[in-house]
């Protein structure tokens, strides 16, 4: 394996932090493709920024072990993807390397967290993509971007070497243009690791890619009620096409209502803020960040690195998260969002008894203007409203282009039960034939 | 309890400890770094991604590290629950690779335990609140001064990442001699467990919460309620690294609590460093606030069932039952029995040696001949295990009268224990067989034909003359005779 940074390559997206390759193995299954790596994912020797400029000039000692295992299957990674700054965001607008424009949307947001993955892949600029998914953010830019992404099963592929966001809720996943090169790459990275603790067997000797074969006869789709409510109209009509299709082909289509996901994006952020005050303790001056002038003693100089090497968004919710970890709150917000956690798993149990699959629009709405969302958190945080339960549910999800509203792609997400990727993979082929 | 307050004056002590002790386990306890510091080490050499703290690495819990745990628990008959949990506590210090330390919150691997302690005679029971799990930070080290006035701090991570257990005790102590006595004890007891290496700079670090209470608060048994605990002023002394600087440490908190209410002072809630070279306690800073560590489940390393490890593991007979056993089946005096449970390793070497001879014969050689000639020599019981069968030879030539226990003694073992050689060339070399009978014979008719003055002076009854001829044979000898049969046959020659 070798790495040269060749910098001036042609990025009209500016889907890439980094412009590198590091060649693959000779042979593999995934010999001849090229593969864009969110630039929170360790590649040894090749610097790794979390879109931060905390982490400019980080470069690791080490690989993330999917990232070993793409190149150990034979790809060849071009670049380390822009996304937003340590994945906080759904528009790859927060990345201190500049926003990315989406390849299907001139002058619209890519999605995010992962938005250079998607961006580079719908672009063309690389085969395949991996993103991380903490609370959308690979399925997220799918949609937006009009290609495919799955989030698998927490605990199904290794996060070591992934620079930690909200560690109980994030998981690796694939973005490609099919559902079966997806799936594909999804067998060459899932299965268990000595280094992560909370991977199992769930992906060993998996056969993801042969599962994309459009078969959904006898299929049960449950389409989530609560989180039709939520989403434009437009949207709503491209996702029921797709539905149409689904039955057409010998699927049968329901109605599931979970009560516990109205409670889901509070649940969610609570949950996910406490985890990267924590995660994100670590930058403090000693050995990352920017150097300042900061005289003083050890609070103030931390505080200091701090100040200049976050930005906004990630300030606002390593302050929330701390706030909702405190004596006195801690019971109020973060054990109350563990509490609405459990009732959200809870609920999919349950409907999963009743239909082998759910379905939802991906995003709410089509991918924003550049710059148009930014100034409202809240707005931003609401867009999640349709991924962040998979998350809290540890349950894989994909997210299939389902068409588009005046060009502007719109995606359907698919959710299974724990490890049933395989049921997924087969449903997303069907929507996307 | 049986609890005698220390009721010097109107006050009575009460301390409790929290006893953090580095494991001895192989590597680190979230990941395949080593433990083992040599001595010239280059700082961070022992280091990886893990117990950096590097973004993106993962602990994974190293089982030794339970083992030693759940050893600890049973060792101190503590209950171990079903499964047992991590937790983040959050806190910024340069010496913390993550600005959070993994460790324990709400369901610690041991709970509710005891150890039985003896101070002067009365035994007393000291309770055992929790131990728990952890890992150790780095260390800092302040270039050009203290931490003060230093230039720079560097850190120094190869220490991050060792295996610690922190013991946390009830308030049930009321001197400073209790707490010695309890970590000696508690000492002896983790090394018996062989999880705990005391000669290891840093293994044993101890802070202790000292209020002073009044005296009527303490009822008969030594109880003391509550409420009275809590409102009274604890003092948190730090930096204590071993049993006798606890009692050292505690002494003089005690007395400077005492004068200082005495003197109509009021005691604050205050955190103080024990100076070990000046013997004195220096405050650090007052707790206005308890400190707010946020603590979390840590979502990276999932709940473990420790429930079967209980039975899967076993834990070796401790030091007061093994001394108990030596009494009553090797029939020792409990000086002796003391003596040879010291250590494990002295306790498994006297048995391997009492299996093959008397238990007494045995006890003496150990406990007065080999742990003397040990001590004086700075070495252990561990330098010599290889070589329990050199010792039995030896022993054995004693037994079978092929060598005198004054050179076995004075000449054979230490030479073992200086020159590293085998007994019977050292007896080749020194020339300390037990010379035969007939060449005894000759040497006792030689002295007598030598020295007709000296038999005269035996026959007119004058006493030393005997014992000078004595001296003539063993001389002749080269020490190798025994002076018993030497006087008996010198009798019968001269007097027959
Ligand atoms: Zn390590």
């Amino acid at each position: 394996m070798s790495s040269d940074h060749t910098d001036a390559g042609d990025d009209a997206h500016n889907a890439f932090i980094t412009e590198a390759t590091i060649e693959g193995d000779d042979d593999g299954p995934l010999a001849g493709r090229t593969i864009a790596i969110k630039d929170n994912m360790s590649t040894d020797g090749v610097r790794t920024t979390c879109g931060s400029a905390m982490l400019d000039e980080y470069v690791p000692p080490y690989n993330a072990t999917v990232v070993d295992r793409v190149l150990e299957a034979g790809a060849t990674m071009v670049g380390k993807a822009n996304m937003d700054e340590f994945a906080m965001g759904g528009t790859t607008e927060t990345s201190a390397f500049g926003a990315t424009e989406n390849p299907a949307a001139p002058d619209r947001v890519p999605g995010g967290s992962s938005g250079g993955s998607a961006a580079a892949v719908a672009a063309g600029a690389a085969d395949l993509a991996l993103g991380s998914d903490t609370g959308g953010s690979v399925r997220n830019p799918a949609s937006f971007c009009g290609v495919v992404g799955i989030k698998p099963t927490y605990g199904l592929v290794s996060r070591y070497g992934i620079v930690a966001y909200a560690n109980s809720l994030e998981q690796v996943g694939p973005l490609a243009n099919t559902v079966e090169d997806a799936a594909l790459l999804l067998d060459v990275i899932s299965g268990p690791d000595p280094n992560d603790a909370t991977t199992n067997d769930g992906g060993a000797d998996s056969g993801y890619a042969a599962a994309a074969d459009g078969d959904v006869e006898g299929l049960t789709v449950g389409v989530i009620t609560d989180l039709i409510e939520g989403a434009d109209d437009d949207v709503v009509e491209t996702f029921q096409a797709s539905l149409d299709d689904l039955e057409a082909q010998g699927a049968e289509i329901t109605e599931v209502s979970l009560d516990s996901l109205e409670h889901a994006v509070q649940a969610y952020y609570v949950i996910a803020m406490s985890e990267a005050s924590s995660n994100l303790a670590r930058f403090d001056g000693v050995r990352y960040g920017p150097d300042t002038d900061a005289e003083g003693n050890w609070n103030e100089q931390f505080a200091a690195v701090r100040e200049a090497g976050f930005g906004p968004e990630v300030k606002r919710r390593i302050l929330l998260g701390t706030y909702a970890l405190s004596a006195g709150y801690h019971d109020k917000y973060y054990k109350k969002a563990q509490d609405a956690r459990a009732w959200v798993k809870q609920d999919f149990d349950d409907a999963f008894e009743d239909v082998d699959v759910l379905a939802s629009p991906t995003m709410p709405v089509v991918p924003p203007k550049l710059g148009e969302s930014l100034d409202d958190p809240l707005q931003l945080y609401l867009m999640d409203a349709n991924t962040v339960p998979v998350n809290l549910a540890n349950l894989p999800a994909i997210s299939v282009p389902a068409g588009d509203v005046d060009g502007l792609p719109v995606g359907c997400q698919l959710i299974g039960p724990k490890f049933s990727e395989e049921t997924i993979i087969r449903a997303a082929s069907a929507v996307e034939d | 309890m049986t609890a005698q307050a220390v009721q010097t004056d109107e006050h009575a002590v009460v301390i409790g400890l929290e006893v953090h002790v580095q494991l001895e386990t192989a590597t680190k306890i979230f990941c395949g770094c080593s433990t083992a510091a040599d001595d010239d080490e280059e700082p961070n050499s022992r280091t990886c991604p893990v117990c950096l703290g590097l973004p993106g690495a993962l602990p994974v819990l190293n089982e030794g590290a339970v083992e030693a745990a759940v050893k600890i628990g049973k060792a101190l008959s503590a209950d171990i629950p079903e499964r047992t949990t991590f937790h983040r506590k959050n806190y910024y210090y340069p010496d913390l690779p993550k600005n959070f330390q993994l460790t324990q919150y709400d369901a610690p691997i041991c709970q509710e335990g005891e150890l039985e302690i003896s101070v002067e005679g009365d035994r007393r029971e000291i309770g055992i609140t929790r131990a728990h799990l952890e890992e150790d930070p780095g260390s800092l080290q302040h270039k050009g001064g203290s931490i003060d006035t230093a230039e720079a701090t560097l850190i120094n991570y190869n220490r991050a990442g060792t295996p610690l257990v922190e013991i946390v005790t009830e308030p049930d102590f009321r001197s400073p001699a209790e707490t010695r006595a309890f970590l000696a004890k508690l000492e002896e007891v983790l090394e018996y467990l062989g999880v705990f290496d005391a000669t290891r700079d840093g293994s044993l670090r101890v802070d202790a919460n000292i209020s002073l209470v009044d005296a009527d608060e303490v009822d008969e048994e030594g109880a003391i309620d509550d409420s009275v605990l809590e409102d009274a002023n604890r003092t948190e002394v730090k930096n204590i690294s071993s049993h006798k600087a606890a009692e050292k440490a505690l002494a003089y908190e005690v007395s400077r609590q005492k004068n200082a209410v005495k003197r109509g002072r009021a005691l604050k809630t205050e955190t103080r460093h024990w100076d070990e070279s000046r013997g004195i306690t220096v405050s650090m800073r007052s707790k206005e606030s308890e400190a707010d560590y946020r603590y979390f489940r840590e979502a990276d390393l999932p709940p473990l069932e420790v429930a079967d490890w209980k039975d899967k593991i076993d834990i070796p007979e401790l030091p007061d039952a093994r001394r108990e056993r030596f009494v009553a089946d090797y029939g020792l005096d409990s000086e002796a029995a003391s003596k040879l449970t010291s250590t494990k390793e002295v306790a498994d070497f006297f048995e391997a040696v009492a299996e093959q001879f008397d238990p007494n014969v045995a006890a003496t050689w150990v406990a007065d001949n080999l742990l003397g000639e040990l001590n004086y020599r700075d070495m252990l019981i561990t330098d010599i295990e290889g070589r329990l069968d050199e010792f039995s030879r030896l022993i054995e030539l004693v037994e079978n009268d092929e060598l005198t226990v004054k050179n076995a003694e004075e000449v054979v073992l230490r030479s073992m224990l200086d020159d590293g050689d085998d007994p019977e060339t050292i007896i080749d070399r020194e020339g300390l067989g037990k010379a035969d009978d007939d060449a005894i014979a000759d040497f006792v008719v030689e002295a007598i034909d030598e020295n007709p003055d000296a038999v005269d002076d035996y026959h007119s009854g004058e006493d030393g003359a005997l014992n000078f001829l004595v001296g003539q044979v063993m001389q002749k000898s080269g020490g190798s005779a025994d002076p018993g049969s030497v006087n008996q046959l010198l009798r019968e020659e001269l007097d027959a």
